[in-house]
């Protein structure tokens, strides 16, 4: 039993890795020769994939699960004591295993893809089958030969390690990775079909088409899992903030950018048929820049939470990048002819010429995020020197950015095609912008005096409010069932509505957070009080709680208003046996109107020192991510377009009416 | 538009116009007249400085004992007048410039600063020649047929809106 289990679950490996090889051969032959392939061969080779991946999960939770420390993995990252849940996520929570999900949802995707390829006569499908195929062949053989997580030890340890602290703690290990990984591995569909597209020759919206749902689904993964990382490392790290501008959270951040640039350029395109060239580089620099920021995160060349151990992925993972982004560009610059676009903007002041501009600041904003990361890298490999580029540079360059991205996202929907006159954007934002200077009035007579603040709260309201007019306007009546109607029936455009209004929502909760907070630092021995933020502050006691795989020790801070205790605050430290040093919680007290955070600076039976911080409307920065992810789903609900040849755009026009 | 039965449509637009204007006027004399809080020192300098034994997190921002040793450093020679310059250097001295968050614009790091601002004017330098080639060169009216064939599948479109699929 011992050894069956890691010998099915390398088995499976392997029959991913077969799986996938035959799809990558049999998916390239049947574009170029249609006919030589049947489309069941090519379904055997997506079943041996999935079959193979699930084999392999399941196998990594039954060894977790059944305490199979002569597997390499449960040997180190289970103890017996991990509770059952952390056991369960553990499966993801260290390197090996977190490649084995990165290959499960990957084959489940190409399952979906598999499912609309309906023969081999759809050469664009069969040959983004077997780009899919390819990517996927890598990622197995990647695992089986560098990451095994089946390897069996021939002497194995009575109990192991544990997993790691941070990733041992929060009930958001279960939802914050695989989510990220939907995300991230979710862009390897709209990549293979536009790289099947190239190799055809084949310009055109089709695969735009094709794949606009995966992208959508990847797009509102990775919003969602990015969200969740902010989430997390603000519940659980206890430095008082969401986002540290860490390598780590860059390299999520930076695919969501240009992700977020191909999902408007891709209207650009299919409406206008501009941007044609430039959404096979947006398409190619999202697939590549995720497996970079998975090279960067997994291979400690930055030390972060997130990078494991030493290991030889990185070279691998490292290699498979430049060969993605020589062997993408080379295509297209082959085939550059074929896909230039025929037409250009008239003029900047129109709706193609606002998602130019949004397209060019998500970009720069991608690529100043992207040179600040790997900056110190680069600097260190070539002269050896040590720098930082940290928190500074980073808002430096990202407040400016993101004012220009909110300004053209407050403008952009409402713009007519073509050519946009005066009088009529006058006409279309005056409502908005009264709002928004009703709103920026009111916010400065309410006492804020940070200017930054004022201004974002005041473009915030103008969006919303442009958004509202809009629905009042184009609705059919003006009943609440007219403006669900028109809500249904455009629910791309609505759907990006409601997306913008969850980034509104959290640039306004980010400056008003950042720019309101108050933070102190007290000392306090038992007993005694301090004031913070029209609170009275004591130390009462503190607690210790031994459990099976740790100690928690707490603090009881008694938080007071009017003379009433209101709230206990209990911020706590985690020993483990395994690790020198104690893991720290904050306190996190959410209310609609503030966060009370509490978190400890150091704490003995009858001395605390507390870091206490007050964040106005932060949990609305939450909020704000769900409404992102809502947009983003109900931008691809609703019918489906089964028809999808190039003909279709014709027939559609006279049959409508 | 909310045109009341006493305004002309002019006279709203005048109006709103007019609002938005005395608002912002407002909002704008309120801002230059406030009193701003004497900036903390002793917080600026800190998030400038990197934690050494943290994961990307400033001095001002973790929790850890070095840090607050630092911080502590930081108060005391700010209480003892010393200019942000000196204290950056005390520093940089002890740490090299691993220790600063916020990459000076010379040396190695003057890049870091230098490539985005190229970039930016590369960018907005393509986007307006790809937008203003295209002035010069007419476009093509349609036939009339065709253009009437246009107008009305255009009509009906906006008629029966919901039948409309996703607008992406």
């Amino acid at each position: 039993m011992t050894t069956a289990v890691p010998a099915a679950g390398f088995a499976g490996l392997m029959l991913g890795l077969a799986g996938s090889i035959v799809l990558a051969v049999m998916g390239l032959r049947a574009q170029r020769h249609p006919d030589a392939v049947r489309r069941r061969q090519l379904q055997a080779g997506v079943w041996c994939m999935l079959t193979g991946a699930v084999v392999a999960m399941v196998a990594l939770e039954v060894a977790l699960l059944s305490d199979n420390f002569a597997v390499s993995y449960v040997a180190e990252t289970h103890s017996r004591a991990t509770p059952l849940m952390f056991t369960v996520t553990s499966a993801w929570a260290a390197l090996d295993g977190s490649l084995v999900l990165w290959a499960l949802i990957l084959a489940g995707y190409t399952a979906v893809v598999s499912r609309q390829v309906r023969g081999t006569a759809d050469r664009l499908g069969t040959g983004a089958l077997g780009v899919l195929g390819l990517v996927a062949a890598f990622f197995f053989g990647l695992i089986a030969l560098a990451a095994n997580p089946f390897t069996i030890l021939a002497d194995p340890p009575a109990d192991g390690p544990g997993p790691n602290p941070i990733l041992a703690d929060h009930l958001m290990v279960a939802f914050h990775p695989p989510m990220l990984y939907l995300g991230f591995v979710g862009f390897t569909v709209p990549f293979a079909f536009a790289m099947s597209a190239l190799l055809l020759r084949e310009g055109g919206v089709d695969w735009l088409r094709r794949t606009r749902r995966s992208n959508l689904v990847a797009w509102s993964f990775l919003t969602g899992g990015v969200v969740l990382g902010a989430w997390w490392s603000y519940e659980v790290l206890g430095w008082g903030g969401y986002w540290a501008w860490d390598p780590v959270e860059n390299a999520a951040f930076i695919p969501w950018l240009v992700a977020t640039a191909f999902i408007h350029s891709a209207v650009v395109q299919v409406r206008r048929g501009m941007l044609q060239s430039w959404n096979f580089v947006l398409v190619l620099a999202t697939f590549s820049l995720t497996i970079l920021g998975t090279f960067l995160t997994r291979s400690s060349v930055v030390a972060s939470v997130h990078s494991f151990s030493q290991s030889p992925i990185g070279p691998a993972l490292l290699t498979f990048f430049v060969l993605v982004v020589a062997g993408g560009f080379a295509l297209i610059v082959l085939r550059a002819e074929r896909v230039a676009s025929l037409t250009r903007p008239e003029s900047l002041a129109s709706r193609e010429g606002v998602f130019l501009v949004n397209n060019l600041l998500l970009s720069l904003f991608a690529f100043v995020v992207l040179l600040g990361t790997t900056y110190p890298i680069l600097v260190e490999a070539l002269t050896g020197q040590q720098v930082s580029v940290g928190r500074p540079f980073f808002d430096r360059m990202a407040v400016p950015l993101s004012f220009a991205l909110l300004l053209a996202m407050g403008v952009g929907p409402v713009t007519p095609y073509r050519q946009a006159t005066a009088s009529v954007m006058w006409v279309r934002l005056r409502l908005p912008l009264l709002a928004a200077a009703v709103g920026m009035a009111v916010t400065v007579l309410a006492g804020v005096r940070s200017p930054g603040v004022v201004a974002v709260v005041g473009i915030g309201i103008g969006i919303a409010a442009s958004s509202a007019r809009q629905l009042v306007v184009t609705a059919p009546s003006r009943t609440p069932a007219g403006i669900l109607r028109l809500v249904r029936g455009q629910r791309g455009y609505w759907g990006g509505q409601l997306a913008h209004l969850g980034v509104a929502l959290a640039a306004v909760v980010i400056a008003v957070s950042g720019g309101l907070a108050e933070r102190a630092t007290v000392t306090l021995d038992r007993g005694q009080s301090a004031d913070f933020a029209s609170y009275s502050v004591t130390f009462a006691v503190s607690e210790q709680h031994p459990q099976p795989d740790r100690l928690v020790t707490d603090a009881h801070i008694l938080l007071r208003s009017g003379g009433e205790v209101v709230r206990i605050a209990e911020p706590r430290l985690n020993s483990f046996p395994s690790q020198p040093q104690a893991v720290g919680n904050p306190s996190v007290w959410s209310t609609p109107g503030q966060d009370i955070y509490v978190s400890l600076g150091s704490l003995t039976p009858d001395r605390v020192t507390l870091n206490l911080f007050r964040y106005p409307l932060m949990m609305w920065l939450w909020v704000a991510g769900g409404l992102m992810m809502v947009g983003g789903a109900w931008a691809l609900s609703g019918r489906r377009r089964r028809d999808t040849s190039p003909t279709a755009p014709t027939r559609q026009i006279t049959t409508v009416g | 538009m909310t045109v009341t039965g006493r305004m002309t449509p002019r006279a709203v637009s005048t109006a709103v116009a007019l609002s938005i204007t005395v608002l912002l006027a407002l909002t704008a004399v309120l801002l230059v007249t406030a009193v701003r809080p004497i900036p903390d020192r002793v917080q600026d300098l800190s998030e400038r400085l990197r934690c050494p034994v943290c994961k990307s997190v400033s001095v001002a921002e973790s929790p850890s004992e070095t840090a607050t040793a630092m911080r502590q450093v930081v108060a005391d020679q700010v209480a003892g007048g010393r200019t942000d310059a000196e204290v950056v250097d005390y520093f940089r001295a002890r740490y090299g410039d691993w220790v600063l968050l916020d990459p000076p614009t010379a040396g190695a790091t003057l890049a870091v600063w230098l490539v985005p601002a190229i970039a930016a004017a590369l960018g907005v330098l393509v986007v307006l020649t790809r937008t203003r080639r295209r002035r010069d060169a007419p476009t093509p009216e349609l036939p009339a047929p065709a253009d009437r064939l246009v107008d009305s599948a255009v009509a009906r479109a906006r008629a029966d809106l919901d039948d409309r699929e996703d607008g992406l």
